[in-house]
């Protein structure tokens, strides 16, 4: 059965939440060795572990044949996460607002909006026959 | 994630301890939570003093266990929101969902 591997600034997971742990080890001690703060952290690690979850479930329909990719890079005062499913998206149109009054009882529907509000920038990326990229950005001081 | 729990004046009280984002840890949560909601417990406080955080899997799994006691005249209540978890319910408005007290002790007395 296939493990999770790491190539340089890269994670590789297949495609079960078993290996989100993985994933959130690795993040965690890239952004240490970035020198990052512990609360930025946090919030990086919300909102990987939110799209990460997404590409397992939604995205690769947790078919373990299929991985989800993390990689992380630091540019100057940037850092870039970019994660890759190969699955076939989604209609970002059809997310419902969460916090509206109808939809504060759901129990699912609330990844993207926490990712939107912690992360500086989101960006997804719907590539026929390739998956998807997500691609987050946040400023660290 | 760890799951510790135990009861306090007919209260349930879990003590989750880590970070809850999905997977079997947080299924523990969940399953837990039903178990006592199934035996008939309707008074839950979930201590979060120990979560250092959680993602939308964490949120929904609270809610999943409102909704159930609710509909059975039962009622979950948080103790210990600090921090992070603090900010994550104030921008889901899940804030004004959950009553939240500084201690166990206060939430279990508020039954």
């Amino acid at each position: 059965m296939k493990k999770p591997t790491i190539k340089g600034n890269s994670i590789h997971i297949p495609s079960s939440q078993e290996y989100l742990s993985d994933v959130d080890s690795f993040l965690e001690g890239m952004l240490r060795g970035y020198g990052v703060m512990e609360e930025t952290i946090a919030d990086i690690a919300i909102s990987v572990t939110e799209i990460v979850n997404n590409s397992i479930i939604h995205g690769n329909r947790s078919d373990l044949d299929k991985e989800v990719t993390v990689s992380i890079e630091r540019t100057g005062p940037v850092i870039e996460i970019v994660i890759g499913d190969e699955g076939n998206g989604f209609d970002l149109t059809a997310v419902q607002n969460p916090v509206d009054e109808e939809n504060l009882m759901r129990e699912v529907g609330r990844g993207i909006f926490i990712v939107r509000s912690l992360m500086d920038s989101v960006k997804f990326e719907f590539l026929p026959g390739k998956g998807t990229r997500v691609t987050l950005s946040k400023k660290i001081s | 994630m760890k799951l510790s729990n135990y009861e306090k004046d007919g209260v349930a009280v879990l003590e989750p301890k880590g970070k809850i984002m999905g997977g079997p840890d947080a299924t523990v949560l969940h399953e837990k939570l039903h178990e006592y909601i199934e035996k008939g417990q309707k008074k839950v406080v979930v201590d979060m003093a120990k979560v250092e955080w959680m993602n939308s899997t964490g949120l929904g799994i609270l809610i999943s266990g409102l909704t159930t006691l609710r509909n059975n005249q039962g009622e979950l209540k948080l103790a210990n929101v600090t921090g992070k978890i603090q900010s994550l319910l104030t921008i889901t408005k899940l804030i004004t969902v959950f009553e939240a007290f500084d201690s166990v002790e206060e939430a279990v007395k508020s039954f």
